[in-house]
């Protein structure tokens, strides 16, 4: 049988910052098991220490086991050397070695905060499965927040099965998208599976792969814009989730709400809900120790 | 006597010795309303036109209706139909119960209404009749009061989801004997501290809303449901008959001045103070806006309702029900709504 390339397969990473020395430190951690990735988060002392960034199997535990084993690789941590991890995400309840679950909104929100600063207002937080808009204060605590509704439109798994069907690998999509001369009607139906019925007709009268990505980036921009408008959008505005790495939504967005969206260049945006559920795991540990 | 919405006085009804049963959904997916009902109608009326085909309710002699809205009218309409009863009623209710008029043009509406049921039964109705069933229908509403006085309390001796099933068993049953029943419980709660935590106080509005399952789910995080303004809650029974010479005018009187229904809460927007006052008195954290999907009036409502309560200092979910109940999409929606309410440990 002839290997067959995943065009699907967004890049796994890990990461574990050269200079810190954990040892005699204050290690907590966050875990973010979603529907589509995985992400482990380590801070000593409240700062980042090394994290991991993978595709979710099919059982939770065990994913979220993987996770923070790969994010450990590095360190010279033990399991046992982490005083406190809060899970979060889909399976935040599946997190074995976790003292406490608290939603993803909670945390995007102030992983949000932690990754760009206290002045950020809307987060919006792009997931394999559903997208979320967050309102919070300076503390990254949430203030209100809207769910778009049993729909996948606008969201990383649509964009997995658009890589696949134009055969695109999934870290080019965004860039290519933004490769035309001028900009295509976007796809009507956002509906991934119709989208994806609608776009094999647009391939069939010719249309060249950029195009059609930039019909279905464009109505992915468009679907997510309905959800900002019914919460509205306060400045500072950042994207978190996977979808925040592609410059194909990213940047008709920004074009549709005209608001400047924060740059994503210094942290994984696919890591903020992990990296806010190992922030409250820090909280949670010094309020216990208070008490 | 089926009935489908609680705008029909059930007074006259129990005057002629008849039990009024509200007709509720079973919460199943069902497939057999398709080629009757429009699929943008309520999945509530739905899943009640489910049940009269499905043959679930044969043991009614008679389905009516007070004119409420046009989806749970046709789920009316379409059930007597294909499942024939042996009295049926639509009730000519006002929409405008704000208008000058409402109330003569109801109470001759419900001259015509006793007519036709003492036909049917073949025994005139009293004053006397009416009378014992005002009275015994006050007395139930007052209960219901007290128990929701209860809840109160800083830690409230009763549950929503207990006070839910409370309010569906009364819908259902002889009030007299109902009432016998909320004595007892009254005075087993008077000194009765409940071995949970209150945690965030809730109120839950909206659409028709008996959906048990969601109350617990939510009970079970943290918080506690104090009040609420849902039909199957304080809607149904928030306001007395204020007993007068003209049975008939009283009766009316109440059904058009009661809290109401936001199909007819226009032109002013009447149910907006009570539900602040509501929130004010039962001392709420936060307020859950539950609606049927494709609840029109309950929809048009809510950016009001969401502003009135924000201006209040007091934060809102909004969800929108079907038929099944996605438990873990709502869970996810409340949790972040109870961390965002509470939770200041996070920080």
């Amino acid at each position: 049988m002839v290997e067959k390339t995943e065009f699907w397969r967004w890049t796994e990473s890990q990461w574990t910052s050269p200079d810190i020395d954990w040892k005699g430190k204050l290690i907590t951690s966050g875990v973010d098991v979603g529907s589509v990735s995985s992400q482990a988060v380590i801070l000593a002392d409240g700062e980042l220490f090394a994290y991991s960034n993978m595709r979710t199997g099919s059982d939770s535990p065990d994913s979220a086991m993987k996770a923070i084993n790969w994010a450990m690789e590095d360190t010279g941590l033990k399991l046992d050397d982490i005083i406190y991890t809060v899970g979060t995400g889909y399976g935040r309840v599946n997190v074995p070695f976790s003292q406490r679950a608290i939603t993803e909104i909670a945390c995007h929100a102030r992983g949000g905060n932690f990754m760009y600063g206290s002045s950020v207002r809307t987060i919006l937080d792009m997931g394999g499965q559903d997208c979320k808009a967050i309102h919070c204060d300076e503390r990254g605590k949430v203030t209100n927040f809207l769910m778009n509704d049993k729909c996948a439109a606008g969201t990383g798994r649509g964009m997995e099965v658009f890589a696949d069907l134009l055969g695109v690998s999934i870290n080019d999509v965004g860039n290519l998208s933004l490769d035309i001369d001028k900009e295509p009607t976007p796809v009507s139906s956002t509906c991934v599976v119709y989208a994806k019925t609608e776009a094999t007709g647009l391939l069939r009268e010719g249309w060249p792969k950029n195009k059609v990505l930039a019909a279905y980036c464009s109505a992915m921009a468009h679907r997510i814009m309905t959800l900002l408008e019914r919460i509205g959008v306060e400045e500072d505005f950042a994207i978190t989730g996977g979808i925040a790495k592609n410059k194909g939504v990213v940047t008709r967005l920004e074009k549709e709400v005209g608001i400047k969206i924060l740059d994503t260049s210094n942290y994984d945006p696919q890591i903020a809900g992990a990296l806010g559920a190992a922030l409250f795991a820090k909280a949670l540990h010094e309020k216990g120790k208070k008490k | 006597m089926g009935y489908f919405c609680t705008y029909v006085p059930e007074e006259i009804l129990y005057a002629a010795g008849i039990l009024p049963v509200r007709i509720l959904g079973s919460h199943e997916p069902q497939d057999v309303t398709e080629p009757h009902i429009f699929a943008m109608f309520c999945p509530f009326c739905r899943d009640c036109l489910a049940q009269g085909l499905k043959n679930r309710y044969k043991y009614l002699d008679g389905l009516m209706i007070a004119q409420s809205c046009l989806h749970i009218r046709q789920a009316y309409t379409s059930w007597i139909k294909h499942r024939p009863v042996d009295f049926e009623k639509f009730l000519c209710m006002p929409n405008k119960v704000q208008s000058p008029h409402a109330h003569e043009f109801l109470t001759e509406e419900y001259r015509i209404f006793k007519k036709e049921v003492e036909d049917w039964t073949g025994k005139k109705i009293t004053d006397k009749d009416l009378d014992n069933a005002i009275k015994v229908y006050n007395e139930n509403r007052r209960l219901m009061r007290k128990l929701y006085d209860l809840r109160k309390r800083d830690n409230p001796p009763i549950t929503g989801e207990e006070v839910m099933e409370i309010v569906m068993a009364m819908q259902m049953t002889d009030k007299a004997e109902h009432n016998k029943m909320l004595k007892d419980l009254l005075k087993k709660l008077d000194n009765y501290t409940p071995d949970r935590e209150a945690g965030s106080r809730l109120m839950i509005l909206g659409s028709e809303d008996d959906d048990t399952v969601f109350m617990n789910m939510v009970e079970n995080l943290g918080a506690t449901f104090v009040t609420d303004d849902h039909c199957t809650g304080s809607r149904y029974f928030w306001n007395e008959v204020m007993p007068g010479e003209d049975r008939l005018a009283s009766i009316a009187a109440r059904y058009i001045d009661r809290v109401p229904c936001p199909s007819k809460d226009w032109e002013e927007r009447k149910r907006i103070p009570h539900i602040l006052n509501l929130c004010k008195e039962w001392n709420v954290d936060g307020v859950i806006i539950m609606q049927q999907k494709f609840c029109d009036p309950h929809e048009l409502d809510f950016v009001a309702i969401k502003k009135a309560l924000g201006d209040a200092g007091i934060p809102t979910l909004f969800l929108e029900f079907d038929v099944t109940v996605p438990v873990g999409q709502f869970k996810i929606r409340v949790e972040a709504f109870l961390e965002m309410i509470g939770e200041e440990d996070l920080f």
